[in-house]
């Protein structure tokens, strides 16, 4: 029976894999994603790049909602910031997408650090509205310098391997190769970059949930006086959570360029897309690594099957299939917030509990 | 002097219907202790019921029937689905009336559709009224008028009346009001109801000439936050004065601000009352008239 293990020990408590049956669920994970792109064919191999973007940017968004409950609806300035950072470096000055993506991340982070210092003083729903308006600042910004940003026709967003230099020229990501008989195209190429990045991400928003400033963060969110009181540095916790928050989300953003090469400001970079990332950590659970992840695939891959079927549900086909995709995920996440307040992970708790306790059911 | 009056007047216009905007969030926030996103929805449907029911009934009729009808609906929302959220965390209900507003424009698409409709208007639409020297749309000086009034007549209802003190006590303490015997669902029920018809009003006035009514009237409600916030969540007259002050800065912004800034001005007065609010509440972190919070641990 999957039981855990007897903690005897500090250490033992705060292990990454705390079991056999953690590090089992780890290994099939992880075959699962280095398998995935050679099984399915071109549209899914999409949607898996798309998810894992969602990915980093729920785990982006679980690090400053989750942990340190601070709610912010200006998610989608940080994704537009990392997004336009990359095209910039790509378009300007041909630079490599291994360096521009971790300044992306940096240029993100510094205003995220800069509106964290704003928003030290303010708490939950005032904190909510100037996110928001964030985001129109934000898009604003972007849409007044059209010469860097393209303004409202958008920018296109090269990624290279190396450095373009002055022949004008470097190798892109984009060209097919060729191993023998392996072909691997722009999108196999991607999913596995992106595969590298978004393990990145969940191993490092896991270690912060289980080290020190992430408990610091948590007792923020559940009573940041009495975390004061107890000598938890609050304002540093805030910070950290801000810039760590804005730094993945910068990411995200710069690899969802990446991924469309392409990029405009409005849409995608409005207040939809912010809803949509606290869509995912609604749906996977607020609160844990797990539900970052889980929410954002299931939001994704959720998406084209919306679309799916909505064209059979009547009253509903008469949108476009963007707008039926929203409508019926919206519906999933009022019955979620209203039925399942735990999401996905409270879903994962009570199997997991059913199957502990079999056959007794308790 | 002339362009000054002329802005002036048409800023107030503006700043009325945000007042009422306000109102309805202010309300429901007292009220519920929640903010309702799906307001702006509510302001839209209220403009498209309008422009139907202007068909078949007489003009004053059909803003009081689609008042009536968007109230209702604003209060079998709260019955449905927001009054199951009592006590869960701020977060969870931002989350619920964010994603009930992408239902209701959904809603309002299929029964709509995505054609954009002049409001209908008893006087000529483009009727224009010498004030001084100053010439204003007749449409602006009715919207100021009708909004004052509808203003005057709640907060004669809220001070003045039974109903009035049960819903000032009912948003002091539920618990004490319902040990006193106040009936305070019925209570809550009323205050969705008087949102979701101010926001009707408001979106049919929003919606008359020179601007029209589509889809995305509902993003109005997005450019009153600003008001709201530095009024201060907690009061109603706060979030009603900041309103006014906050279509007089957009318009007057929009002709003395923008010009002087090249092309970072261009469309600058859509943001600059949110910059304006960033910084506000750097200084005063819960708004003009927000009481300070005394809290236990």
């Amino acid at each position: 029976m999957p039981t855990r293990p007897l903690v005897t020990r500090y250490e033992d408590d705060l292990k990454l894999l705390p079991g056999l049956w953690h590090k089992a669920g780890a290994v099939l994970g992880l075959a699962v994603a280095l398998s995935y792109p050679w099984i399915v064919s071109t549209r899914w191999l999409t949607v898996g790049n798309l998810g894992l973007v969602a990915i980093v940017g729920a785990a982006a968004l679980m690090v400053l909602t989750g942990f340190a409950g601070q709610v912010s609806l200006g998610h989608a300035a940080f994704l537009a910031l990392g997004a336009y950072t990359v095209a910039v470096l790509g378009v300007k000055l041909g630079w490599p997408f291994w360096l521009a993506l971790p300044l992306a991340g940096g240029v993100s982070a510094f205003v995220g650090v800069v509106i964290g210092a704003f928003a030290l003083r303010l708490k939950g729903l005032y904190l909510a509205i100037v996110t928001l308006g964030l985001v129109f600042l934000t898009q604003h910004v972007l849409l007044a310098y059209p010469e860097l940003t393209g303004g409202l026709s958008g920018t296109s967003v090269p990624m290279y391997w190396w450095f373009r230099g002055e022949s004008g020229s470097a190798p892109s990501v984009g060209e097919t190769w060729m191993l023998g008989s392996v072909v691997l195209g722009f999108e196999r190429k991607l999913y596995f970059i992106f595969l590298l990045v978004a393990g990145a991400t969940v191993w490092l928003t896991k270690n912060i949930q289980r080290s020190n400033s992430g408990r610091a963060m948590m007792a923020v969110r559940d009573q940041d006086l009495a975390a004061e009181v107890l000598g938890v540095a609050i304002t540093q916790a805030k910070l950290q959570a801000f810039g760590v928050s804005s730094f993945l989300a910068g990411i995200a953003g710069a690899m969802f360029a990446f991924q469309q090469q392409y990029v405009t400001v409005e849409p995608p970079f409005d207040l939809n897309l912010s809803i949509q990332f606290i869509a995912m950590i609604v749906l996977g659970g607020v609160g844990s690594v797990f539900g970052a992840v889980s929410g954002a695939l299931a939001f994704t891959f959720l998406s084209p099957l919306a679309e799916t079927v909505g064209h059979s549900i009547p009253l509903i086909n008469q949108l476009t299939s963007a707008q039926q995709s929203t409508v019926l995920l919206s519906i999933i996440v009022v019955l979620v917030l209203v039925l399942e307040p735990m999401g996905l992970f409270g879903v994962w708790l009570r199997v997991r509990r059913y199957f502990q306790a079999w056959p007794f059911r308790y | 002097m002339t362009q000054l009056l002329q802005l002036s007047i048409s800023g107030l216009a503006l700043g009325a219907s945000y007042a009422l905007i306000a109102l309805g969030f202010s309300v429901v926030f007292r009220a519920s202790r929640l903010f309702n996103f799906a307001h702006g929805e509510l302001l839209s449907l209220g403009a498209f019921l309008m422009t139907a029911l202007v068909d078949v009934l007489p003009w004053w009729l059909a803003l009081l029937a689609s008042a009536c009808l968007t109230g209702g609906l604003a209060a079998l929302l709260e019955r449905t689905v927001l009054r199951r959220m009592v006590g869960r965390p701020v977060f969870t209900t931002i989350i619920l009336t964010l994603f009930l507003g992408l239902l209701l424009r959904a809603a309002i698409v299929i029964a709509f559709g995505t054609d954009t409709r002049g409001m209908p208007t008893p006087w000529e639409s483009m009727a224009e009224v010498q004030v001084g020297n100053a010439t204003v749309l007749l449409s602006s000086l009715v919207s100021l008028g009708a909004t004052t009034a509808v203003l005057v007549l709640l907060h004669a209802l809220v001070q003045r009346t039974p109903l009035g003190v049960a819903m000032r006590a009912a948003s002091e303490s539920q618990e004490v009001s319902l040990a006193l015997g106040i009936p305070v669902g019925r209570v809550l029920a009323f205050t969705w109801f008087l949102a979701g018809a101010t926001a009707a009003v408001a979106g049919i006035f929003l919606g008359m000439f020179p601007r029209s009514v589509d889809s995305n009237l509902g993003y109005v409600a997005l450019r009153a936050f600003p008001a709201i916030i530095v009024g201060g969540l907690e009061s109603v007259v706060g979030a009603v004065v900041a309103a006014f002050m906050l279509g007089l800065l957009e318009v007057l912004s929009q002709a003395y601000v923008n010009p002087h800034l090249g092309a970072f001005g261009h469309n600058f007065h859509a943001v600059f009352p949110y910059a304006a609010m960033i910084l506000f509440l750097v200084v005063r972190p819960r708004g003009l008239w927000g009481e300070h919070e005394v809290r236990r641990v």
